[in-house]
């Protein structure tokens, strides 16, 4: 038990990638051990985010359960894992939605046993993302969460309907926009050119620093230069930004998501894009905090933009997928928004809003991947009335609509309430308007989807084909679903946790913002 | 009496060579496949046998020198040979089965070249290890050439030749630029090269003897052979040639540009980041539009030649360790690619798209080695490419090059365009013939230790660089 006790977070990391070695090994016919396998891994995590949770004394805060193993000791690279507050908070976003998604995709038979160790890999990836406390092994993990990402869109996506018009119709056609290998070649060079970026900025501080250590906390420490910070900030924001999905780099992501099978999708909107989110607060804003008090203004401005954006782009999209993509662009505008706001009101909401935008997101591309495997299509002009059918995807169809859309009492109110709250005590109170503009466009589409989808007239097509949800797919509406109304009631199940971190991180970039503020 | 210790592991080898010369003549007809696995069984115990003889010291009057830095690019030439020995066994059994012996006699002389050459204090001895090195080559390159102008070796005395042109050419611009060293220093010897001062002759001398190392290594602009020769011959021999060559090239350089001309940096530096920026830039470029898998894995090797070459831009020990740590990266990743490449067409010289789609139905594991050697020559996480693009840019940020990190990371990111193109097909197409891929059993041991390799370097790169920056560190004494 103290083995277990003491490297939790390495066991939490580990059991993803130890379940995809595992399913590696089995015999491709054993479909039922495949995905119990995948189930057991990450129910494991899951578990040990809850178990990680439990333990984490609020009171004491900050990095605990700390572990390290050296990798490179030449290059003071180290495997240290700790985790805080917000790492609390993201973990168990991680766990919920990878044991959601492995239960969603079981009737996947296309392959399954790569599919699975992909998925598991990626997971691994995020899950180590999250607790790493050295800037080396955060940027390792951030890699193997991006790369499986081309073979999972790869082979197993689909591919939308897309109406060639414009001045660039030839290019449609040209690229196959819209195919899934499209969409993963575009998502997979767009993020690693972030990469590229992220690692510059990587070798700016740690040279900088010393050229000793990667340990966040010493790089952390170190005095950076404001001309080094100056263009280190942007870079950064650039780097992990194009992975949350900052316009105008989010390109990717309607493409990506709309192709990537079920799973994939909801990992990817559900957990990847807080990865880039985090990062830009983690890496950009806490380790170079005048970069950040000087640029904050674009950050916060560009984040609206994402709001308003994302929001119109959805509202005028046919395709079901292409609809909920948008709106995660959207939604994590509202993140980082909250994080430009450098308000403690502003931080809380934006790891909430991650955390709450990754269950509702999550749990929308669940519904989605059901809908497309019964109905066959993503073209919401083909569909309609569905909720004879399936009462209970469409009851958790609007569920998470009305959550995204902000309802009171949902988790997304908690988070966007926050937002707001924080941009309004910032130096910029006019964010608000545009971000709650945002809120209001959009309940105008995900309403006008669900109605069109699942409430509306009559069905064009045969109905009889379409099922209501499987056993284990229920189990994964209903979980996702739950958290959606239970964080939204009690949000201090997890705000406090992120309100510890928030509080303790938050003081040093407020006092650099004043000083730069004061001398320019 | 003479010090011969540093030339133990290259007098044993020379020995070696000849013992297989006097076995080819006992063995009859039939039997020669013996050979081969003769030649990969001696070449492994004599890397072992490295790891508990002495070669340090100076020898020849101080024309010869051995140290840690020489002792890698022994044991590298030695790794090379016994994989090349094992991966082209089979090849050479089924092709020309009476010419065995004089194909692996051939591989030896060359590898004695290359064991050689790093320890080489003295111009002229440089030179003379290069053409050692060199020639066999030629005759390997077009070794495969037969009366069937349909047949494997359909391009085979093409590819000969253009090595053997150029390879000559070559040899003679760097003669004359070492000529023009020679001239202003009044010495050949690297060690009392360093007092010239700098002047335009120097730099015509240096820039007409880095020519004649840049045909060697494959950099732009003396890169044209490349993938004319990589694309005609024997794809065994090709994963070979597109190595262990271009190590000794990096090591000839640092001979000269390092030991020799240090002080001289301002000189050399322009040219050699004018060779690796337009390497990395048309490498990558023209690797884009190659339908022939050889070829584009020609121009991608002519890339990784311009990423290598950032740890020399550094001149320092940090720098050149990181470079070897590359090298030693490159020799599993690319014969690796390589060796695959045989294995799924073992009977043509020419290798497509076609030949590699589906590989994941037709050998999940040949699919899986050839997906992780793409990665890793492409710079992905947790194989040993990451490390190796990771440290050069390392080293070249702390060098103060820090456009120089982010041209070369965007230009992987070009790269890796190419390569994913070949894990597409490899994984998510159809295959085009349906039958499974048998593969010879040494070949596939062979593939299978350097996907170890590549993983294990990977995810635990620290003593491989350790090694390395051991290795350079002795290079500056």
């Amino acid at each position: 038990m103290h083995f277990f006790d003491r490297h939790l977070l390495a066991i939490i990391v580990a059991a993803p990638a130890i379940a995809a070695f595992i399913v590696l090994l089995l015999p491709e016919a054993r479909l039922a051990w495949t995905r119990m396998v995948s189930l057991v891994g990450s129910l494991v995590s899951l578990i040990g985010a809850i178990v990680v949770a439990w333990t984490y004394d609020i009171g004491a805060a900050g990095l605990q359960r700390a572990e390290s193993f050296p990798l490179v000791p030449s290059l003071g690279i180290e495997l240290s894992l700790a985790v805080d507050g917000w790492g609390v908070s993201l973990l168990l976003l991680t766990g919920i939605i990878i044991t959601t998604g492995v239960m969603a995709s079981w009737t996947l038979e296309n392959r399954a046993k790569e599919f699975f160790v992909l998925l598991l890999l990626l997971v691994a990836g995020v899950l180590g993302v999250f607790v790493s406390q050295d800037l080396f092994v955060f940027f390792l993990f951030y890699e193997i969460a991006v790369l499986p990402m081309y073979l999972l869109i790869g082979i197993w996506g689909s591919r939308g309907k897309v109406e060639a018009s414009g001045p660039f119709a030839f290019a449609w056609k040209r690229f196959d926009i819209g195919g899934r290998e499209y969409a993963a070649m575009k998502l997979t060079l767009m993020l690693l050119v972030g990469s590229a970026a992220i690692l510059i900025v990587i070798f700016a501080m740690y040279f900088e620093a010393g050229g000793k250590s990667f340990d966040l906390s010493y790089l952390g420490r170190a005095q950076y230069s404001r001309s080094m910070q100056l263009w280190a900030f942007p870079l950064c924001w650039l780097g992990f930004g194009s992975l949350a999905g900052v316009f105008p780099f989010h390109t990717w992501s309607p493409d990506g998501h709309a192709a990537a099978p079920t799973a994939v999708s909801m990992l990817h909107a559900g957990v990847l894009m807080k990865l880039g989110a985090f990062g830009v607060i983690r890496v950009g804003m806490m380790m170079l905090p005048e970069g950040a008090a000087i640029w904050a203004p674009w950050v916060g401005g560009i984040a609206v933009i994402n709001v308003l954006y994302g929001a119109i782009c959805a509202s005028h999209q046919k395709d079901l997928k292409y609809i909920i993509a948008y709106s995660s662009v959207s939604h994590m505008g509202i993140v980082m928004l909250g994080a430009a706001t450098l308000t403690i009101d502003g931080w809380n909401g934006a790891i909430y809003q991650m955390f709450a935008h990754g269950m509702m997101t999550g749990l929308f591309f669940a519904l989605v991947g059901l809908v497309y495997e019964r109905a066959h299509t993503r073209w919401i002009p083909d569909m309609g009335g569905f909720a004879k059918v399936m009462p209970g995807v469409a009851a958790f169809f609007t569920l998470a609509g009305l959550s995204s859309l902000g309802l009171p009492g949902l988790a997304g109110f908690v988070a966007e309430f926050l937002v707001f709250l924080g941009a309004w005590q910032s130096a910029h109170p006019w964010w608000a308007i545009p971000g709650i503009l945002g809120a209001w466009f959009t309940a105008v589409y995900v309403l006008r989807a669900a109605r069109a989808i699942f409430w509306g007239e009559g069905p064009p097509k045969d109905l009889h084909e379409l099922k209501e949800a499987h056993r284990t797919e229920w189990v994964a509406l209903w979980a996702l679903g739950l958290c959606l109304i239970v964080f939204g009631c009690f949000p201090r199940l997890i705000l406090d946790f992120i309100h510890v971190s928030t509080v303790q991180y938050l003081p040093l970039i407020v006092k650099t913002a004043a000083a730069v503020a004061v001398a320019p | 009496m003479m010090n011969l210790g540093p030339l133990t592991i290259d007098l044993i080898l020379c020995g070696l060579t000849f013992g297989v010369l006097s076995v080819d003549l006992a063995l009859p007809h039939g039997r020669k496949r013996a050979l081969g696995y003769l030649t990969a069984v001696l070449l492994a115990g004599l890397f072992v046998v490295s790891f508990f003889i002495d070669v340090s010291g100076s020898a020849l009057s101080g024309a010869y020198q051995g140290d840690a830095w020489v002792l890698f690019f022994k044991r590298f030439a030695l790794v090379a040979g016994v994989f090349v020995s094992l991966g082209a066994v089979d090849y050479v059994d089924r092709h020309f089965p009476t010419r065995q012996g004089e194909f692996w006699v051939l591989m030896l002389f060359t590898l004695l070249g290359m064991t050689l050459l790093p320890g080489a204090r003295d111009l002229l001895l440089l030179i003379v290890c290069f053409e050692l090195m060199g020639l066999p080559l030629v005759v390997l390159a077009s070794f495969a050439k037969s009366e069937d102008k349909t047949g494997p070796g359909q391009f085979a005395p093409e590819a000969g030749l253009k090595l053997y042109l150029v390879s000559s050419v070559s040899t003679a611009i760097t003669l004359y630029g070492v000529s023009i060293i020679y001239g202003l220093s009044g010495t050949t010897k690297l060690a009392e090269l360093g007092g010239v001062g700098v002047s335009p002759m120097l730099f015509v001398g240096l820039a007409f003897a880095l020519a004649g190392m840049g045909f060697k290594i494959g950099a732009v602009p003396f890169h044209m052979w490349v993938p004319d020769t990589y694309q005609g011959t024997s794809t065994p021999f090709v994963s070979f040639l597109s190595v262990a060559p271009k190590a000794t090239g990096f090591a000839a350089l640092a001979a000269v540009l390092i030991l020799g001309f240090a002080h001289q940096k301002a000189a050399w530096a322009p040219l050699v980041l004018f060779v690796l920026v337009t390497s990395i830039f048309f490498g990558n470029l023209f690797a884009l539009a190659q339908k022939d898998l050889k070829r584009l894995l020609a121009y991608s090797g002519i890339a990784q030649v311009g990423y290598m070459m950032i740890g020399l831009l550094t001149a320092d020990a940090y720098g050149m360790g990181m470079l070897l740590f590359y090298i030693a990266g490159y020799l599993v990743t690319n014969m690796g690619a390589f060796l695959v490449l045989h294995a799924v067409a073992p009977n043509r010289s020419t290798i497509t798209l076609d030949d590699v789609r589906g590989l994941s139905r037709r050998s999940p594991r040949l699919a899986l080695a050839l997906l992780l050697f793409l990665l890793s020559l492409a710079g992905i996480p947790f194989v040993v490419g990451f490390w190796a693009k990771l440290y050069v840019f390392m080293a070249a940020y702390r060098a103060g090059y820090t456009w120089l990190v982010l041209y070369g990371a965007l230009m992987a990111i070009v790269a890796l365009f190419y390569y994913l193109q070949i894990a597409k097909a490899a994984y998510m197409e159809e295959p085009t013939d349906a039958e499974p891929i048998r593969v010879d059993g040494s070949l596939d041991a062979v593939v299978m230790a350097c996907m170890a390799l590549v993983v294990v370097m990977g995810l635990y790169p620290s003593p491989f660089l350790q090694g390395a920056m051991a290795a350079a560190r002795a290079l500056f004494g």
